[in-house]
């Protein structure tokens, strides 16, 4: 397991940010998503020791939370704020991070040089970090929770800031990260795409409770095996035609659903050649992660929760 | 062809520093996104449209007067900053109706104004809050709000959806399409392209001051040759499709990349999705889904930008 | 930029211990620290001037302290200096107010913590980049004079040796107890400016009004207890066995260690409960 918390409970003053969450978390690449609120951040720094619990236990990596050190010399944080000292240099920076982690002097060289080229950065490391673009010190803040090679990467909003190309950069290295075989990486953010593809099991968090968790996939197929197609043409006049031809189909704003059965994508392409419809898209009907986190989180509220 | 901001070759310089370099767009009616890289010009895009700073070369219009000290058109335009820090000691609806007051609204007036403008964005609960205790996504739409309270024609936002929560981002998208489709005008700069997607088709993309791209998604990707459209089929018999695809004369290459699947690329998407159907259908070749990793916004920027 | 071979090599070398943890942070800092010119300009006229006016002093003691006999009383005066008062309080604004105010203000304090070290560690190294700056002031020309008198031979060895160990005892409790307060103030501010005016607040704030209410017209000797640098020559004179103290040395003494402290607990206590993460 890599998180295991029972009854975990962190209270300020009257508000309760995390209550009562039992959780236990499998190892790999795990997506932890929630609304504003919901307890995301307080959660991440109980695992990190850098906040006490009010009541409750921990495990992070089989150790208790209360033994804040030895877990830490495991973790690498990346911190979704500013947080790089402006006026040293980049690599300067990594390699003393990785000194404060535990590495001698000569292997957090070496190591600040490896991983600053794994993230991306070339000559810019030798010039002063408050220099930097934003794209740049967020693959620096990447890089200096990477020096140690801890076995649990924390990621809170990695792509906060960066332009398209940086993200891309971004997720893919969070992506080889996460598939590294005996790495585990909790990745923090509120754009569910991302945790879509690169996480395999999601946590759900909404009012310091977790109200959902499980693999990625089973909690997005839907129960009915449905098809969607997405036509450029008349799609009203496209799902009548499926129905006559003994298919349940209906017309929606994402295209026509229609139920699978066997032959049905033959029916699609004789439907498309003769109403002279282009088909641009056919696959399986899965829910997004954004949908299914959206019913959810209604459907907490609708409770009182 | 009136567009509602139309650009021609401005260029904008500080010092050295390069702002905009000969940009010239035409965006016309409802939703257009803004894309581009970090340093390309998009703020300042936005701040020559708003009227606060002043083209060195070139023709702007916006809705078709020259923004710079135009204060009537001002009157005309909402806008979101993408700074993120408000009055902090002002509640929500304190902080609307500051702004609806300075724009000369009289006082019960923006108060009413101000109410509607919070409901639409979906922060009524929270309006009696002090902004220091907003979230990033409640501060976002608290931007959003003031933006729409005056009824404005045209909606200028810088990254509206940067660092909000999931609900936040729906309920902004939500409230930008309903603007939109009450016959608003929005230019919206974000980094999130599957965002821009969802609400709309009209992008301009720019880099290194001007503009590389402007129009359709669709009809950009069209046009871009040298990357040919990929199309990603799942079929049992991948050879035999192969072999029945291969008579278009627009298929550039095709490719079998797993047991039951066949990737085809061609110079024109638009001949083969009209074409495919009589083959699959007279062929009788399973086919079990398609779909074309392509067809999105990030391709695009990708091909273009780098 | 692109990422083409995701290179991701890994560590099979075990971690050394929180002793080399923190040493690193001391090590960086310290380099850090000299680097700066307006570090090497406060050390070089700050030890400079504290050095040369101490052995003046020394050289001239007939002259400039006629009654003074020469024995171990006579330490008591380049220990009196007020240019120590007024270098370390240089020194502790110029290097002091920024090590934690900057850290707070870059939130690279959350770098720091998510180390694996604590916040002990994290104060114990900061005071470890200070003491040895200001004990530059505070301590070595207070140990270096007797050594020049007994090398001119205006000093018996015994005197003399007598005379360093005692400087170094109080320098070091003079350098506590403003590493301490300079820390604490430091840790109260993001911006080290406002630290900075602390420390000198500290200083010239509680010494001055204090001497001017201690001598006439108002003569309330009293007051004497709420400066520092009354507090530490109070020490200094009870070492050195010089007389006409105005206050009690015991009380000064316990004044000067309670604050250092408490200003050390006060500091530990913040770094606890900074909320370390905004937002």
């Amino acid at each position: 397991m890599l998180v295991e918390t029972k009854n975990l409970t962190k209270v300020f003053g009257e508000v309760r940010a995390v209550d009562d969450l039992t959780v236990a978390i499998p190892e790999g690449a795990i997506g932890l998503v929630g609304p504003n609120g919901a307890g995301k951040t307080t959660f991440l720094r109980l695992l990190l020791s850098l906040l006490q619990p009010t009541a409750g236990t921990a495990k992070v990596l089989g150790r208790d939370i209360l033994d804040g050190v030895p877990l830490r010399e495991r973790i690498g944080y990346m911190p979704e704020h500013d947080c790089l000292i402006p006026d040293m240099t980049g690599v300067g920076l990594v390699a003393f991070m990785g000194r404060v982690s535990g590495l001698d002097a000569d292997s957090a060289i070496g190591r600040a040089h490896d991983v600053l080229q794994f993230v991306g950065v070339e000559e810019e490391r030798y010039r002063k970090v408050a220099e930097y673009s934003t794209g740049m010190k967020q693959k620096v803040k990447l890089a200096q929770s990477m020096v140690h090679d801890p076995q649990l990467y924390i990621f809170d909003e990695p792509t906060t800031g960066l332009d398209p190309r940086g993200r891309t950069e971004m997720l893919d290295l969070v992506r080889a990260i996460a598939s590294s075989p005996g790495r585990n990486v909790i990745l923090s953010s509120h754009l569910l795409p991302d945790v879509e593809t690169i996480c395999k099991y999601v946590v759900i968090l909404d009012g310091g409770h977790q109200i959902a968790a499980g693999d990625l996939h089973d909690l997005l197929t839907g129960a009915a095996d449905r098809l969607r197609i997405d036509i450029r043409g008349d799609h009203e006049a496209f799902a009548q035609r499926l129905r006559e031809t003994g298919f349940e189909a209906e017309a929606g704003p994402t295209g026509v659903h229609v139920g699978r059965r066997p032959g049905v994508e033959a029916e699609v392409f004789q439907a498309a050649r003769a109403l002279g419809a282009e088909v641009r898209y056919m696959g399986r009907e899965i829910r997004s992660l954004e949908e299914f986190f959206l019913e959810l989180v209604a459907r907490n509220e609708g409770k009182g929760a | 062809m009136t567009g509602v901001v139309e650009a021609a070759g401005i260029s904008k310089w500080y010092g050295e520093v390069l702002g905009l370099n000969g940009f010239s767009a035409s965006f016309g009616p409802g939703i257009t996104g803004l894309v581009g890289p970090n340093g390309a010009g998009k703020s300042t895009l936005f701040k020559l449209l708003i009227g606060q700073l002043h083209p060195d070369q070139g023709t702007l219009r916006l809705l078709g007067e020259n923004p710079w000290n135009n204060v009537p058109v001002k009157r005309r335009l909402g806008y979101c900053p993408e700074h993120n820090t408000l009055y902090g000691w002002l509640t929500g609806q304190q902080f609307v109706e500051a702004l609806l007051r300075l724009d000369g609204m009289p006082r019960s007036q923006a108060e009413k104004a101000a109410e509607d403008a919070l409901k639409l964005v979906g922060l009524s609960s929270a309006a009696q809050r002090p902004t220091r205790t907003y979230s990033r996504g409640m501060r976002q739409r608290a931007k959003l709000a003031q933006a729409l309270a005056h009824r404005p024609e045209i909606l200028i936002l810088d990254e509206p959806l940067s660092g909000a929560d999931p609900l936040a981002r729906v309920q902004i998208l939500r409230t930008i399409s309903e603007f939109a489709k009450a016959g608003g005008h929005v230019l919206m700069s974000t980094h999130v392209l599957y965002e821009i997607e969802r609400v709309t088709n009209n992008i301009v993309l720019i880099n290194n001051g001007k503009a590389i791209a402007s129009g359709d998604i669709r009809s950009i990707r069209a046009l871009i040759d040298e990357h040919p459209h990929a199309v990603r089929l799942e079929t049992p018999q991948p050879r035999q499709l192969a072999q029945a695809l291969a008579r278009m004369d627009h298929i550039v290459s095709l490719e079998i990349p797993e047991d039951e699947a066949l990737l085809i690329r061609t110079r024109k998407p638009d001949a083969f999705y009209r074409e495919l159907p009589a083959i699959v259908a007279d062929t009788r070749l399973e086919v079990r889904s398609l779909e074309s990793p392509d067809d999105s916004l990030d391709a695009v920027f990708r091909y273009l930008v780098g | 930029m692109s990422i083409s071979l995701p290179t991701y090599t890994r560590r099979e070398m075990p971690l050394l211990g929180r002793r080399h943890r923190v040493r690193a942070i001391i090590t960086t800092g310290l380099r850090r620290e000299f680097k700066r010119p307006a570090v090497l300009v406060v050390i070089g006229i700050g030890v400079g001037v504290t050095i040369i006016t101490s052995i003046v002093v020394v050289l001239f003691a007939g002259v400039f302290l006629q009654g003074q006999p020469l024995d171990l009383s006579f330490f008591f005066t380049p220990a009196s200096n007020g240019a120590i008062l007024f270098f370390v309080t240089l020194m502790a604004s110029v290097v002091g107010s920024a090590l934690i105010a900057d850290d707070l203000q870059s939130m690279a304090l959350t770098l720091y913590l998510s180390r694996p070290i604590t916040e002990g560690d994290y104060l114990a190294a900061k005071a470890a980049i200070l003491a040895p700056m200001i004990s530059m002031i505070a301590v070595f020309p207070l140990v270096l004079t007797p050594l020049v008198a007994a090398l001119l031979g205006s000093f018996s060895w015994t005197i003399a040796l007598e005379a360093i160990g005692l400087s170094f005892l109080i320098g070091s409790l003079f350098t506590a107890f403003y590493t301490a307060a300079t820390l604490a103030l430091s840790s109260l501010t993001r911006r080290k400016s406002y630290a900075a005016a602390g420390v000198f607040a500290l200083t010239f704030g509680l010494t001055i009004p204090a001497e001017i209410l201690a001598g006439p017209p108002f003569n309330n000797p009293a007051v004497l207890y709420a400066s520092p640098w009354e507090n530490y020559l109070a020490v200094a004179r009870a070492a050195f066995g010089a007389t006409g103290a105005p206050i009690d040395w015991r009380w000064s003494l316990a004044i000067l260690l309670a604050a250092t402290a408490i200003a050390a607990l006060a500091t530990y206590l913040r770094m606890k409960f900074v909320e370390v993460v905004s937002g």
